[in-house]
C-alpha cells in the first residue's frame, strides 16, 4: 500500500515536471506560429510564421539576441557576453517595454550609473526595427499591410479607405 | 584755449567717467548673461536612419490636436513629390499641420532619406526673442508655447525663426493666429507623457527624454555605429541648441537642413548692440556736458555776452 502510494506520487511529480519542462528552460521545439498582438490597435495582430523564419535563419540569436544557447549574433555583444548561457525566455517584451517613454522608464534608464544598456527601444520599435531591417536587406515584404491588416480604427486614424478626405476647399497656405 | 578752471575740468571728467562706468557695469551684467537652457528640459532625438516615411507621426499629431482634415490620406505617399516655389521648396508646416515628413533623394545611397519637420523648440528661441508682446514662452519642460491672446499678428516671429516653422491662419479675418507644434505641452508634456508623434512612430525614430541625456545618447549611437551616422548631432549647438535634435546617415544639407546657421542663439546678434543703449544714454550727456564746459572756458556768461555784442555789430 505504502509503496503503491509512493509510486503514484512519483509518477505524478514526474508528469508535472515534463509538462512544465519549458518553464525550466528545457529546450522545446520552437513554435511554428506566434501570435503577436499585444500592441494591436491601428493594425490587427500578426500571425508570425516562426517556422518559416527558423528555416531561413538557423542562428536564433539573430532575432532573439538575448538568447545565447546558440551563437552570439554580433561581435559587439560577444565582447562581454561570450560566456553567457541561454536565458529562460526568448520573449522580446522582457527587455523591450510596451511604453518606453513613461517617466518611470526614462528615469530607470538615466539614473542607474551601473546600467550598460540604456538606449533600449520599446517593444513596437524593437519589432519593426528588427524585422524590417532584415526584410529590407533580403527583399522580403515591407508594406505595413503585408504583415498586419489595418483595423477600422486604423483607417480612421490615417484618414484612409472609407475615411479618405472627400476633397473640396482645402485652404492650405499654398493654395 | 582760455583756462578752464581745474575744478570744472575735474568735475566734468568725474561725471562723464562715473556715469560711463555705471552704465557699462549694468550693461555688462545684462548682456553677458548666458542661458544654458532649463536643466529639466525634455527633448526628442530624431534618428533619420530609422525613419521610413510612413507619416504615422503626421496622423497622430492631427488626431491629438483635432486638426482639420488633410487634403490627402496620411498613407498617401504622393505628397513626397509635392514641390512649391518652382521646385525649390518641399512641404512645409501649415496652419493645418504642425508637422510634415519630407523625402530627400541623396547622392550616395540608393534609399531616400525621410525627415520629420516641426518646431525645433530652441533653447533660446528666435521667435520669443523677436516678439515684443511676450506671446512666446520657453517652458521649463522644454516646450516653446504660444499665447494667441496677446499676439498682435505682426508675424515677426515667422521672419525670425531660422527654420521657418511658424504658420499663420491668413484665412481667418478676425482671429488669426500663429500655428506651430507645441510639443504636446498641455495634454502630454505636463503630464509626464511623450508627444503623440513619438508614441505613434512604429520605428521609434523619435526618442523622447531629457535633452541632456539625449545629447549623450546621440553621441553614443554615433560612437557605436561609426559607419552608420554622420558625426554630428544637428541641433546640439545650432542657434544655441534646440530640443529636437537629429541624427543622419547622410550629410545634413542633403537632408534639407540649413547647415549655415550660427552656433549661438539668434538673440546674440542683437544683445550686444542693444546692450550698449544704457551706456550711450549715460555717457553722451556727460561727455557733451564736458565738451561744453571745456569750450565755454569756464569764464561765465558776462564774457560770452560781450563777445556776442561785438559780433553783432
Amino acid at each position: 500500500m505504502q509503496i503503491r502510494k509512493i509510486r503514484i506520487m512519483t509518477g505524478i511529480i514526474l508528469a508535472l515536471f515534463f509538462i512544465s519542462a519549458p518553464a525550466f528552460g528545457v529546450d522545446d521545439a520552437p513554435p511554428t506560429s506566434v501570435r503577436i498582438d499585444s500592441l494591436s490597435h491601428l493594425y490587427e495582430g500578426v500571425d508570425f510564421d516562426h517556422e518559416l523564419h527558423v528555416g531561413i535563419e538557423e542562428n536564433c540569436s539573430v532575432c532573439h539576441h538575448h538568447r545565447f544557447s546558440s551563437e552570439v549574433a554580433a561581435d559587439r555583444c560577444a565582447a562581454c557576453h561570450s560566456e553567457c548561457g541561454g536565458t529562460f525566455s526568448p520573449t522580446c517584451s522582457d527587455c523591450h517595454v510596451a511604453e518606453p517613454f513613461t517617466g518611470k522608464h526614462i528615469r530607470q534608464m538615466e539614473e542607474d550609473p551601473h546600467r550598460f544598456h540604456v538606449d533600449i527601444t520599446g517593444l513596437k520599435g524593437a519589432y519593426h526595427l528588427k524585422c524590417l531591417n532584415c526584410h529590407i536587406e533580403t527583399g522580403a515584404p515591407t508594406e505595413c499591410v503585408d504583415c498586419h491588416e489595418r483595423t477600422d480604427a486604423g483607417n480612421r486614424f490615417y484618414r484612409s479607405g472609407k475615411y479618405a478626405p472627400t476633397g473640396g476647399k482645402s485652404g492650405g497656405s499654398h493654395e | 584755449m582760455s583756462g578752464i578752471s581745474r575744478r570744472k575740468f575735474l568735475k566734468s571728467t568725474v561725471v562723464a567717467g562715473g556715469s560711463a562706468a555705471a552704465a557699462m557695469s549694468s550693461t555688462k551684467s545684462f548682456a553677458m548673461k548666458e542661458f544654458e537652457g532649463y536643466p529639466e528640459s525634455m527633448g526628442v532625438l530624431v534618428d533619420l536612419t530609422r525613419c521610413i516615411g510612413c507619416r504615422t507621426c503626421e496622423a497622430a499629431c492631427n488626431k491629438e490636436h483635432g486638426l482639420p482634415e488633410p487634403e490627402l490620406p496620411f498613407d498617401d505617399f504622393s505628397v513626397f513629390d509635392q514641390v512649391f516655389h518652382e521646385g525649390k521648396q518641399k512641404r512645409r508646416t501649415t496652419e493645418k499641420a504642425y508637422t510634415v515628413v519630407n523625402r530627400y533623394e541623396t547622392k550616395a545611397q540608393g534609399a531616400p532619406v525621410y525627415r520629420k519637420l516641426q518646431c525645433f523648440h530652441c533653447s533660446e528661441p528666435a521667435c520669443l526673442t523677436s516678439c515684443f508682446v511676450n506671446a512666446y514662452t520657453k517652458t521649463k519642460e522644454g516646450a516653446v508655447i504660444y499665447n494667441a491672446d496677446v499676439c498682435v499678428g505682426c508675424r515677426m516671429c515667422m521672419v525670425a525663426c531660422p527654420f521657418s516653422m511658424p504658420a499663420y491662419t491668413y484665412d481667418s479675418a478676425l482671429h488669426p493666429q500663429i500655428i506651430k507644434c507645441n510639443f504636446c505641452y498641455d495634454n502630454r508634456l505636463t503630464k509626464g507623457k511623450p508627444p503623440a508623434c513619438v508614441e505613434a512612430c512604429p520605428q521609434e525614430a523619435l526618442t523622447f527624454g531629457h535633452r541632456k541625456t539625449l545629447v549623450k545618447t546621440a553621441h553614443e549611437r554615433i560612437r557605436s555605429n561609426p559607419d552608420k551616422y554622420v558625426d554630428h548631432v544637428y541641433g546640439e549647438t545650432e542657434v544655441g541648441g534646440t530640443s529636437w535634435m537629429y541624427l543622419s546617415s547622410v550629410p545634413f544639407d542633403q537632408a534639407g537642413f540649413n547647415t549655415t546657421l550660427q552656433h549661438h542663439p539668434i538673440l546674440d546678434n542683437t544683445k550686444s548692440f542693444l546692450g550698449i543703449v544704457p551706456m550711450v544714454l549715460g555717457i553722451w550727456p556727460a561727455l557733451f556736458m564736458g565738451f561744453h564746459l571745456l569750450a565755454k572756458g569756464g569764464k561765465g556768461d558776462k564774457e560770452s555776452k560781450d563777445k556776442v555784442e561785438v559780433h553783432g555789430e
